[in-house]
């Protein structure tokens, strides 16, 4: 038995932005931030937000490729899923099934692409010797062992049906539920394993037993906004409460100065979190609820629209993430 | 530009903590003086580093154990005000307490911080119960992750316990026998062990090392690893 669809609809932007470390260090962007729909002036559900972290240490030295095959390939098979039956069954059958299948799906899918990148890009012996003079011979056995770790990568999903609410999460990162008053709630519990740079992540075998995840029925309270965003952003911050500032400051400034206004200003909002911050890419998905803030004008965004076409299915290889991108849908 | 979202942004505090033998052999050869000079002729390397990963808050601070423990530096003072007072030596080699000490001082550590570097500097053996300052230190997540580097002085030093301090085989004590490799070894351990972790770099367990997820940088040759003419100690 299904439940009565609501009446929410939601749009989605979002930004990432290379570090301020990587900018000294000459690495590019490791996150990849992905959504669907991304065309403006479309809306969900279905919506799917995914950001992918590439850890960016000398063993993932293909972590940027990593991160960008983990978004695109999850925003695909989330897609998928929710164009399957399973989305109009009842919640706890819904939940069961995605718990089940979506982590070993999303794990595959990003292994297939990898092996399929490796046998197209073999390692190169510059990669090695390289990670050689950084971390040693035995380092670069380890990447032989398990080819993945150098394209490791972390997950944050959150997909939106008519019933329901899914939120999962493999490795750092953090997702906020911002409530219509404001309240900013953690739907997934910090994982108190991952400090000191450690996280979870694609590369690790059983990769999939990691995941974490979180599902709420939509009939009651939809949130007004979601917010995902990579560990750089955090990690900007001095503390737990004024990173959690966040929530309640977006809601406030889409409600008064417009998402317009938010979307313009994001990319520069970042840039500086990460110069005075964590030095970390930087990667912030928002999903707002179209009824309880000004959507954006998507006349005035042509410009934006054609990166958005252009950007839509661009292939694996394209260098497009070494700078920061925002789109809005 | 529009108000930034969110409240104070700060950057990410690493800390670095000497752990010093002052028993009363240091004093033997001179090797206390050479210990000081060594650390303090390193402290404007740190300080480049340091300018150089301006993301990474470095705070460095020292204890140091011989008849018991003490924190030669007990507040953590930014590398660019970070002075080195001299140590002296005398007294037995309570090397467990300074552990316990240190341990103590992580249960207070912020959790978005950089994993922490303690460098462990002894040339004798533990006289008291190296083992439980070791599993208190141990039992602290920021003890576990923190980088742990281990350095002997002269060939008395108990290596077995400086093995067990780093906990992982891949990554041996490194053994200086005279001036010039200590020298060089502190030097490495403020420069390239710091540059290390002050990166914003994750690592999943399987590519992390067995208990840090900082990358150790392979350390400087020494080419008395035998035994050589200069070795004094």
């Amino acid at each position: 038995m299904s439940e009565e669809p609501t009446a929410s609809t939601w749009g989605a932007f979002g930004v990432s932005v290379r570090g301020a470390s990587h900018q000294r260090s000459g690495l590019p962007n490791q996150d990849s931030i992905q959504w669907y729909p991304r065309r403006p002036g479309r809306y969900g559900p279905p919506l799917v937000m995914v950001v992918s972290d590439g850890h960016g240490s000398a063993k993932s030295f293909r972590s940027d490729v990593g991160s960008e095959i983990a978004a695109k390939r999850t925003r695909e098979t989330v897609r998928q899923l929710l164009k399957s039956e399973i989305v109009s069954s009842h919640p706890s059958i819904i939940k069961r099934l995605i718990d089940e299948r979506l982590p070993r799906d999303l794990v595959q899918n990003w292994r297939k692409a990898v092996d399929k990148h490796i046998s197209e890009n073999p390692f190169k012996d510059d990669e090695f010797a390289r990670l050689e003079k950084k971390e040693g011979i035995l380092a670069c056995k380890k990447v032989q062992e398990n080819p993945y770790l150098a394209y490791g990568a972390t997950l944050l999903v959150v997909l939106i049906s008519k019933n329901f609410i899914y939120f999962l999460q493999l490795g750092d990162g953090d997702i906020l539920i911002v409530t219509d008053n404001g309240e900013v709630i953690r739907p997934l519990p910090k994982d108190d394993r991952l400090i000191a740079n450690e996280t979870t992540s694609l590369s690790q075998r059983l990769a999939w037993q990691e995941f974490r995840s979180s599902f709420i029925p939509l009939a009651d309270f939809p949130p007004a906004l979601i917010l995902l965003s990579s560990d750089g952003y955090s990690n900007s911050f001095r503390d737990e409460e004024s990173f959690l500032k966040v929530g309640r400051d977006f809601l406030d400034l889409m409600q008064n100065e417009g998402s317009k206004m938010v979307w313009y200003n994001l990319h520069n909002w970042l840039h500086e979190a990460s110069q005075l911050g964590s030095g970390d890419d930087i990667s912030l998905g928002v999903i707002y609820r179209k009824d309880v803030v000004q959507p954006v004008d998507v006349n005035n965004l042509d410009a934006e629209s054609a990166e958005v076409d252009n950007c839509l299915d661009a292939p694996l290889e394209d260098n497009s993430n070494d700078n920061a991108r925002s789109y809005y849908a | 530009m529009a108000k930034r979202p969110g409240g104070e942004l700060a950057t990410r505090p690493l800390h670095f903590i000497w752990i010093c033998d002052c028993s009363g052999s240091m004093s033997v050869d001179g090797k206390i003086q050479q210990l000081n000079y060594a650390i303090g002729n390193a402290i404007p390397d740190m300080q480049r580093v340091a300018d150089e990963n301006p993301n990474a808050d470095i705070l460095v601070r020292a204890v140091r154990f011989s008849s018991g423990a003490q924190w030669h530096i007990d507040q953590p003072v930014p590398v660019k005000d970070f002075k080195w007072p001299d140590l002296t030596s005398g007294g037995v080699t309570d090397m467990g307490k300074a552990l316990t000490m240190v341990a103590e001082q992580l249960k207070q550590l912020t959790e978005r911080g950089l994993p922490p570097v303690l460098v462990l500097v002894s040339d004798g053996q533990p006289t008291d119960n190296f083992e439980d300052g070791l599993k208190t230190l141990m039992s602290q997540p920021w003890g576990k992750k923190a980088v742990r580097i281990s350095i002997a002085i002269g060939e008395d030093a108990d290596t077995g316990v400086l093995q067990k301090f780093i906990g992982n085989t891949e990554f041996k004590p490194l053994q200086a026998n005279n001036a010039e490799t200590l020298v060089r070894y502190i030097k490495w351990v403020s420069t390239a062990v710091l540059q290390s972790a002050s990166s914003p770099a994750s690592q999943s367990p399987d590519a992390a090392s067995v208990n840090s997820n900082v990358p150790v940088p392979t350390p400087p040759d020494n080419n008395e690893s035998s035994s050589s003419v200069n070795d004094v100690w």
